[in-house]
């Protein structure tokens, strides 16, 4: 057998059909024991080149049933031992499969990187090398955007700010080590303590807010929002298919806010209907305006919705921009903003803001749903290549191995094990975080340790 | 006219990284001829008169576990020896030693004149001579030519050399000396990438002129530690302290009086200094928070009574230097014996270099030390050691040695000098070695001894010491994995266990309370002998603990070495046109432009690389290969 010749041959996995509810997902392995991680979550023996009828259990709970199929290397797709789970679709039962795989020792696959294998291996002909290495380039960049995407609003800051802290807790540390000589209290191990901690505490606020399965199991979330009687509620309804908001005439009905939970494609949505933005006297009425906007600012996308009856002639409506801006303004992902003109049926759209992207439906009618439905799914990345699942996990991933190098760090420290045990920790942290921020070199940290320390004989 | 003998290496200058080279050639049987432009300065130490650091002092044991020159002189000229980062963990504690500079000089000479193998001329050398791209020899300031398989040019800050005092300056390749201005300009027109670095000195002192009795005192360690691990303390001079002074609000009031005196800041300097290594108004000006900086006064030797204050170099004119220096307590009459001066020099771009140290552009020619861009002896000597192993592996046709980053800081400093180039002069710190738990002082014979044995390069004793100490570390992991300990035994009492149940010596060891200290006081071994040096049993138990600590960490990286060797195993082909790569940013282009590297590992060191990028590289040097293989047999 041919040396495997890719840059990795460690376990990955990934799902291998479109996302979605389809009739059969495939959840495919690859690499260096796959065919024994794969056994584990089955009742029934792998055959190699067979397809075995089994259920799949993780642990004792059954997750589905389908047919495994075994690749033993190098007659496989990547040239390695392969295995595919073929169950029913469904992005639950294979983001879980995924989970019990990814338990024994695989992980997840980065975009591209089956075919990478395979070509590396030798199993695509020349001619698909640049193809292979678009895909890789296109669905990295994808993959990212996905992630951050999907993953909670601040989510891109909040780990800037921990891999500059863990940053600057390592220029104590290095400094402490290299300089031990200066004059200067480079080590303040409370200082450097304290600092760990809130790396700990931050991490670990992202952990709980980006929820490993939020997006599969409770959705992303959509908030509807806009000028009074536009038909929000209406639209509402008419996604979910029934009665689920009160539906009036009179502006302003919905004075609180509307939740509801529904499955669009595949991908679970938690739809929030807000109360009309309108400037309003009544307590109750200002305090639902309040919480709509803050409910746009926290959800994964937010839906403006605008009338086009009351669409003006000529410039575009300033209260429409206006809110808009309001929205953007108080949003950390100012993009992620859809405008849909209902009651398509009254009105074309037109003098709509250039640079939001929009759509045009009729509650009434249902037409343009469809097309309204979609625009949903693609702005959060849904539909693209299973994209942002397997992306936002390997993030989640990142940041929890991230989180156990930095507590073993506090433990050396703690337990005074030596300066140079807590740089080790810091720096495979530091390392790995650099996965998604981009690494910091030796020089780099160098650097700063002589713009903020002076050092030299 | 000709001289008449043939050599298989010609180094040129006495320096650090000459001294080690031209050493390292003649220990493996190559015939070596050195040449400087005055015996009387082979082993010179032209900055500050210590030896060894944090990070410097791991180079030296490197150089020492391969039987270099630098340790063994280090204890023939010590006058003065710590262990630095002593509280901290065995891989980043240090040995630091002052020497006296006229020792260190007679140690590094006697050792060059007693080696076989070698001789020595003391010539300039004004050009080399180069036929077919390659090196034959070179010719000498009287016209003598000599002709060699290999040279290793190793001229320091010679080439090129410009001194500023203030606004004046002059030509010299160190204060006193002159530059190598005709070879600085032969070799500006081979096609090497030239940079210009700058470094600085400061002011020397007459002790004589001191008040010692107000300055703070610094005594050395004791027990006091050796620089070679041959090394007796029998060998160790009288030892002296050293003291320390501050600069004060005075102080930095005349610095910055006269900072548009300072060469630095007139602008008369284009070479970039080290960061790490600021002068004096540098730190006045950058840290102007700071009312106070610590200046260690080292002793030069000890029969001078020249002082060198560290921490005060500048090129402010001497005017300004004596108003500073006498503003620092005790020095209130101080006399400067030689003013303080910034050197400008030429150096070579090391990217143009192979890990061998040998030119890319010209064969069997080899550059090693301060003309790569770095700065420090060590890190000098350690090029030389190289520098001259290679060279002589050439003349022996063998392939060269290229230390990897997980076996030596060796090889850290050419990685890093060859991969990312430097723009300030290049130092050894721990934290450039990713792998710093596994390169300690304490294991440097382990990692390289074999290897130096293999190339006949370790002489018979440093071998059979070497081997003795690995017997008897065997010996002892053997005996405490036999040994087993009961409850309110003796050695469960003496090492206070309080066991509850039986465990081995082994166990015991691994508990952060046990040392091997302990043990060795449990087992009554021999921890010194009659001299005071360290047992070998007492080391080999000391290595055990140090392994067993470490075997967490030890073994975490051994994976990611193997990673990397992977990584290693996947070239890049030359013809690679990476500004032509699909898929990648065009900021990544243009820096794998930049560094060109030749493998998959060392393009994963760029900073900024993506796990992506390196697949896509992978992918097209796969593509690449394959294409060039259907050539080939068409």
């Amino acid at each position: 057998m041919e040396a495997n010749q890719a840059l990795n041959n460690d376990l990955i996995c990934a799902i291998a059909t479109p996302p979605g509810q389809g009739g059969v997902g495939i959840v495919r392995l690859s690499g260096k024991g796959a065919g024994e991680v794969a056994a584990q979550l089955c009742a029934k023996p792998l055959q190699s080149r067979t397809a075995v009828y089994t259920d799949f259990f993780d642990a004792q709970e059954l997750l589905d049933n389908g047919l495994a199929l075994w690749f033993p290397g190098p007659n496989s797709f990547t040239g390695e031992d392969v295995v595919e789970l073929q169950g029913h679709g469904g992005p639950v039962i294979q983001h879980r499969i995924l989970n019990a795989l990814c338990q024994r020792g695989a992980r997840l696959a980065r975009p591209g990187e089956f075919s990478e294998r395979a070509f590396m291996n030798g199993k695509l002909d020349l001619a698909q090398a640049e193809a292979v290495a678009d895909l890789i380039a296109s669905s990295s960049i994808a993959a990212s955007k996905a992630a951050l995407n999907t993953l909670k609003g601040a989510f891109s800051e909040m780990i800037s700010a921990i891999a500059l802290d863990i940053a600057n807790m390592r220029v104590r540390v290095e400094a402490a080590i290299d300089f031990p000589e200066e004059d200067i209290e480079i080590l303040q191990e409370a200082k450097v303590a304290e600092d760990i901690a809130r790396t700990v505490t931050a991490l670990e606020a992202i952990l709980e807010q980006a929820n490993q399965g939020r997006l599969i199991n409770s959705g992303i979330s959509v908030a509807l929002i806009g000028q009074p009687n536009v038909g929000k509620s209406s639209l509402l309804n008419a996604l979910a298919g029934e009665e689920a908001a009160i539906v009036t005439n009179i502006p302003g009905t919905t004075r609180d806010l509307l939740k509801i939970d529904l499955v669009i494609g595949g991908l679970p949505i938690r739809l929030v209907d807000t109360a009309g933005l309108r400037e309003s006297s009544d307590e109750v009425e200002k305090i639902g305006i309040a919480r709509a906007i803050a409910q746009a600012a926290e959800a994964d996308l937010t839906l403006y919705v605008a009338a086009a009856d009351t669409l003006e002639e000529g410039l575009a409506s300033s209260e429409l921009v206006g809110n808009i801006e309001l929205i953007q303004e108080s949003d950390s992902q100012p993009n992620n903003i859809l405008l849909v003109v209902n009651k398509s049926d009254l009105g074309a759209m037109r003098n709509l803001p250039k640079d939001i992207a929009s759509v045009s439906v009729s509650a009434k009618t249902g037409e343009g749903l469809d097309l309204l439905k979609k625009a949903i799914q693609e702005s959060v990345g849904f539909g693209q290549e299973n994209v942002p699942f397997a992306a936002r996990q390997r993030h989640i991933q990142i940041i929890k191995d991230t989180l156990v190098k930095v507590n073993a760090a506090a433990q050396a420290l703690t337990q005074n094990q030596g300066a140079e045990f807590v740089a080790e920790e810091l720096y495979i942290a530091h390392q790995r975080l650099g996965e998604i921020t981009g690494t910091v070199t030796p020089d780099d940290l160098l650097g700063k340790i002589f713009s903020e320390f002076c050092i030299g004989k | 006219m000709q001289y008449p003998e043939q050599f298989d290496v010609i180094v040129i200058g006495g320096g650090h990284a000459g001294t080690e080279a031209a050493a390292a050639s003649a220990r493996m049987g190559a015939k070596t001829l050195l040449l400087t432009q005055s015996i009387e300065t082979l082993g010179q130490m032209s900055c500050n008169p210590a030896i060894g650091g944090i990070g410097k002092s791991h180079l030296v044991a490197e150089i020492d576990a391969l039987d270099g020159v630098m340790a063994k002189a280090t204890d023939q000229a010590g006058i003065h020896f710590r262990v630095l980062n002593s509280s901290k963990g065995p891989a980043v504690r240090a040995t630091r030693a002052q020497a006296d500079r006229t020792l260190y000089k007679n140690a590094v000479r006697d050792i060059l004149e007693h080696q076989e193998n070698l001789q020595i001329f003391q010539q300039s050398v004004v050009d080399l001579v180069v036929e077919n791209d390659t090196v034959v020899g070179c010719e000498t300031q009287m016209g003598l030519t000599f002709c060699a398989k290999t040279v290793v040019l190793t001229t320091g800050t010679f080439l090129g050399g410009k001194i500023h005092i203030g606004d004046q300056q002059q030509s010299g390749g160190r204060a006193g000396d002159p530059p190598s201005i005709a070879l600085a300009e032969r070799l500006r027109a081979l096609p090497f990438r030239v940079g210009r670095l700058k470094t600085g000195t400061p002011p020397r002192i007459d002790g004589r002129s001191v008040d010692f009795s107000v300055l703070e005192s610094q005594l050395g360690d004791d027990p006091r530690p050796v620089m070679s691990s041959m090394g007796k303390r029998s060998d160790h001079p009288q030892q002296i302290s050293c003291h320390i002074t501050y600069t004060n609000a005075d102080t930095h009031q005349i610095i910055t009086d006269n900072l548009d005196r300072s060469a630095m800041y007139s602008g008369a300097i284009e070479g970039v200094g080290p960061r790490y290594c600021p002068s004096i108004e540098d730190k006045v000006v950058r840290f102007a928070d700071k009312s106070s900086h610590q200046i260690f006064i080292e002793p030069e030797g000890l029969n001078t009574t020249e002082l060198y204050p560290n921490g005060i170099s500048t090129s402010l004119p001497f005017d300004v230097q004596l108003q500073f220096v006498r503003s620092m307590q005790g020095f209130a009459n101080a006399h400067i014996s030689r003013p303080g001066y910034a050197i400008e020099y030429d150096y070579f771009d090391p990217r143009d270099l192979q890990h061998s140290l040998e030119t890319k552009a010209i064969a069997g020619l080899f550059f090693a030390g301060q003309i790569n861009g770095t700065t420090g002896y060590e890190e000098a000597g350690a090029q030389g050691l190289l520098a001259g192993i290679n060279a002589a592996r050439k003349c022996q046709d063998k392939t060269p040695w290229e230390p990897r980053r997980d076996e030596a800081y060796i090889g850290v400093l050419v990685d890093d000098l060859i991969n990312l180039g430097t723009t300030e002069p290049y130092r050894m710190f721990t934290s450039r070695a990713e792998f710093r738990l596994r390169l300690r002082e304490d294991n440097a014979d382990q990692r390289l001894t074999p290897m130096g044995i293999d190339f006949g390069l370790v002489g018979h004793e440093r071998r059979s010491y070497f081997e003795e100490k690995l017997r008897r570390v065997d010996e002892f992991r053997k005996q405490f994995k036999a040994t087993c300990i009961l409850p309110s035994s003796d050695l469960d009492q003496k090492l206070a266990l309080n066991l509850r149940k039986e465990t081995t010596l082994e166990e015991a060891l691994r508990r952060p309370e046990i040392n091997s200290q302990k043990i060795s006081v449990a087992l009554a071994l021999t921890e010194t002998d009659s001299n005071g040096d360290a047992h070998i049993d007492a080391l080999a138990v000391k290595q055990l603990e140090i392994e067993t600590k470490y075997a967490g960490y030890i073994k975490r990286q051994d994976e990611e070495i193997l990673k990397i060797r992977r990584h290693e195993g996947m070239l890049l082909p030359a013809t690679m046109d990476f500004a032509q790569l699909e898929g990648l940013s065009n900021e990544l282009k243009q820096k794998l432009e930049h560094h060109k590297p030749d493998s998959l590992a060392r393009a994963a060191r760029i900073p900024g690389m993506t796990p992506a990028a390196l697949s896509i590289l992978l992918i097209h040097a796969k593509a690449l290969a394959k294409n060039a293989a259907k050539a080939s047999t068409l």
